[in-house]
């Protein structure tokens, strides 16, 4: 059984630096495969692993291949999107890393999308945890992750812009998916505390009551030496929020 | 038999990570890979006999990236040369049913992972490796009266061996383009574009790929396969009412269904009267020209202005949508491989131009008779200009020498 766990939320609100921390945690309990969506590709650096191919870059070739004519008849493109896919994956202890990369050009991808989806849907079911760290949109992962969602981590700083952007999102989640499992909302870098108003609009969305997360002093130092969120210390406020978030969705 | 291993489909999920890896053959970092099967005369192949060329797997590092070809010789009296490939691809499902073994892909792009754990309990030899391939070859598949496996792990071997099994590949690869419609039982249908194009269902024969040039006849089988609830789905038949226009009773009532009833007959081979929908997304468009009574190509590629003083895209626009325009035909450019293009309308002997790229890239499909009297924007400008170069030539749709089948 897998369990699906997306992440996403208004620009730089901390759904990478969630995500990163989140595959550490998972990674202990059960195979974890940790999918970034977002084009700008750095969940990578987050978890302090290799860059690897992208999703993006395998259709490029695949297309090319097509109006070339050289891919070979017999070998049907959901086969060889499968080998693709595998050979872009960057392996490491407990988890393994697709990244997505930058969506298409112009002309026409249907095909090709359909089956990638069909294909990462099909490598995700290998895994006990698939993570998605999204991109501030959310339409670019509908095409090309897994439709089904056990849960949607929707990330928020504490300012009501960044609310309602999660209620949007939550919205348009809805639509999309066939199915939606939890959703939890996180208020991350809030200093003191949940203040009232916040707690209000995420009520008024609809949200239960959020988890929230501090400013974490240990994040500017690792930022300035390039070194992976994954080594925060043991006592860092958003290690120990996203312990946190992990015990409350029962994951 | 006796294995160190477990054997059965139960394990055909299974994948190995390299955390979990002993060892792993092929893959994107290694050359010299290849599994080939060959069917031979029962004289040529010893029995059960199973060879080892190179280091085996006791003798490398843990964790290392190694060479191998895979080389199953078959004997049967009902075996054909034409099985060969099906025989093959069975690797991988056998490969797979090991306990702790990862088959991927096929041909020369093997990957092939074995696990620590299943090294550990004793898998320690590519002999076993080959002996179970025949266990499960000769009890599942009872036409195998004797098989041979040989397994290579020396570089060099294998590096001399390779450049034989690309001939074989090739070989079978010209003899699939050859399938046809009249040797399939279902066809495949795609309405992916349905959310740019409601009423357009793409119908997907060995011998016309879906307009987009993105799935051919077997690429809709595996996708049905993956997801048989998909968007890409099986087509029956039925009667086939006119073998020269493509028309099928089981073909219409299926795009009559998924076009809602917007059109309920379809020709896959003419242009005219029931043509084929177009969605949005084709690679090329086939456009009627009615001063000169032949059809253009052109692709989306094709930045300039057509013969007919529109580009690509005007073309296409007028086109896409999901609906039967008589004339214009949204089409993948494989389509101008097929023995049934047009056929109903003259086939290639009835177009009269098409961009200079595409005539160069499709040179060995167009009939070399044809080949310098289809003009391209090298060589006119308007239809005026066309219609001067096509009496020229002496175009031989022109000149009245083709006739319809
Ligand atoms: N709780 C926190 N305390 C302090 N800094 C934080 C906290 N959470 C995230 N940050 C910092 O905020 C910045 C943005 O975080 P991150 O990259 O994780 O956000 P994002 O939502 O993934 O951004 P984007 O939308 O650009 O992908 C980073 O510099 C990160 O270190
Ligand atoms: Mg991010």
């Amino acid at each position: 059984m897998t369990t699906t766990i997306v992440v996403a939320g208004k620009g730089g609100t901390g759904k990478t630096s969630i995500s990163a921390l989140l595959v550490q945690v998972l990674s202990k309990k059960g195979v974890v495969l940790a999918i970034d969506a977002d084009p700008a590709t750095n969940l990578n650096q987050a978890l302090g692993v290799d860059p690897g191919s992208t999703v993006g870059r395998i259709r490029e070739d695949m297309t090319r291949d097509i109006q070339a004519g050289t891919l070979s008849p017999s070998i049907s493109k959901p086969d060889y999107l499968e080998g693709q896919i595998r050979a872009a994956l960057v392996e490491s202890k407990g988890f393994d890393l697709l990244s997505i990369g930058r969506p298409e050009g112009p002309g026409c991808y249907c095909a090709a999308n359909n089956m990638l989806r069909m294909s990462v849907d099909k490598l995700g079911r290998g895994y006990r945890y698939v993570v998605i760290d999204s991109e501030a949109g959310m339409e670019h992962i509908s095409r090309q992750t897994t439709r089904d969602v056990d849960v949607l981590v929707i990330v928020s700083d504490p300012t009501q812009r960044s609310i309602r952007t999660a209620a949007d999102i939550k919205g348009l989640i809805g639509e999309m998916r066939t199915r939606v499992g939890q959703i939890a909302l996180v208020i991350n870098r809030s200093p003191d505390g949940l203040p009232p108003e916040i707690a209000r609009a995420a009520e008024k969305y609809g949200f239960g009551s959020p988890l929230t997360i501090g400013q974490d002093p240990n994040l500017a130092g690792l930022e300035i030496k390039g070194r992976p969120t994954t080594e925060l210390p043991a006592d860092s406020p958003l290690r120990l929020g996203v312990a946190d978030l992990v015990a409350r969705l029962g994951l | 038999m006796d294995f160190h291993v477990d054997i059965g489909p139960q394990y055909e999920g299974e994948t190995i990570r390299k955390d979990d890896m002993y060892v792993e053959f092929g893959g994107p970092s290694v050359k010299n890979k290849f599994e080939l099967v060959t069917l031979k005369s029962p004289g040529e192949v010893e029995h059960e006999k199973v060879d080892v060329i190179g280091p085996d797997i006791k003798d490398m590092r843990e964790g290392s990236s190694q060479s191998l070809a895979i080389m199953v010789d078959i004997a049967g009296e009902t075996l054909e040369k034409d099985m060969e490939p099906v025989i093959e691809r069975r690797i991988h499902m056998y490969a797979n049913y090991i306990e702790g073994v990862y088959h991927m892909n096929q041909r020369n792009d093997i990957w092939i992972r074995l696990s620590k754990e299943s090294f550990n309990k004793g898998f320690n030899s590519l002999v076993e490796f080959g002996e179970i391939l025949i266990f499960l070859f000769t009890s599942e598949l009872s036409a195998i009266e004797k098989i041979a496996v040989t397994l290579i792990t020396d570089k060099k071997k294998i590096e001399e061996l390779l450049p034989q099994a690309m001939k074989v590949y090739q070989a079978r690869d010209e003899r699939l383009k050859g399938l046809r419609e009249e040797d399939v039982d279902v066809f495949y249908g795609c309405i992916l574009c349905q959310s740019f194009a409601p009423t357009h269902c793409c119908v997907i024969t060995p011998e016309r790929t879906a307009n987009c040039g993105a799935i051919s006849w077997f690429d809709g089988r595996a996708a049905y396969k993956l997801d048989p609830e998909g968007p890409i789905f099986e087509v029956q038949k039925g009667e086939l009412i006119d073998p020269v226009k493509g028309e099928y009773s089981a073909v219409n009532q299926e795009v009559a269904a998924r076009s809602l009833g917007q059109y309920d007959r379809m020709y896959l081979h003419s242009a005219f009267e029931h043509p084929h929908t177009s969605c949005g997304c084709f690679q090329a468009v086939l456009f009627y020209i009615p001063e000169v009574d032949g059809f253009g190509i052109v692709h989306r590629d094709y930045q300039g202005f057509t013969v007919i003083g529109q580009t690509f895209s005007r073309i296409a626009g007028a086109t896409s949508g999901g609906k039967q325009i008589d004339g214009a035909c949204g089409m993948a450019l494989e389509l101008i491989r097929s023995p049934k293009f047009f056929q109903a309308d003259g086939g290639m002997h009835r177009v009269v131009w098409m961009p200079q790229e595409i005539k160069e890239r499709y040179k060995d499909a167009i009939p070399a008779d044809l080949y310098d009297k289809i003009a391209t924007e090298k060589d006119v400008k308007d239809v005026a200009e066309l219609g001067q170069f096509l009496d020229r030539v002496g175009h031989p749709w022109l000149k009245g020498e083709v006739s319809l089948p």
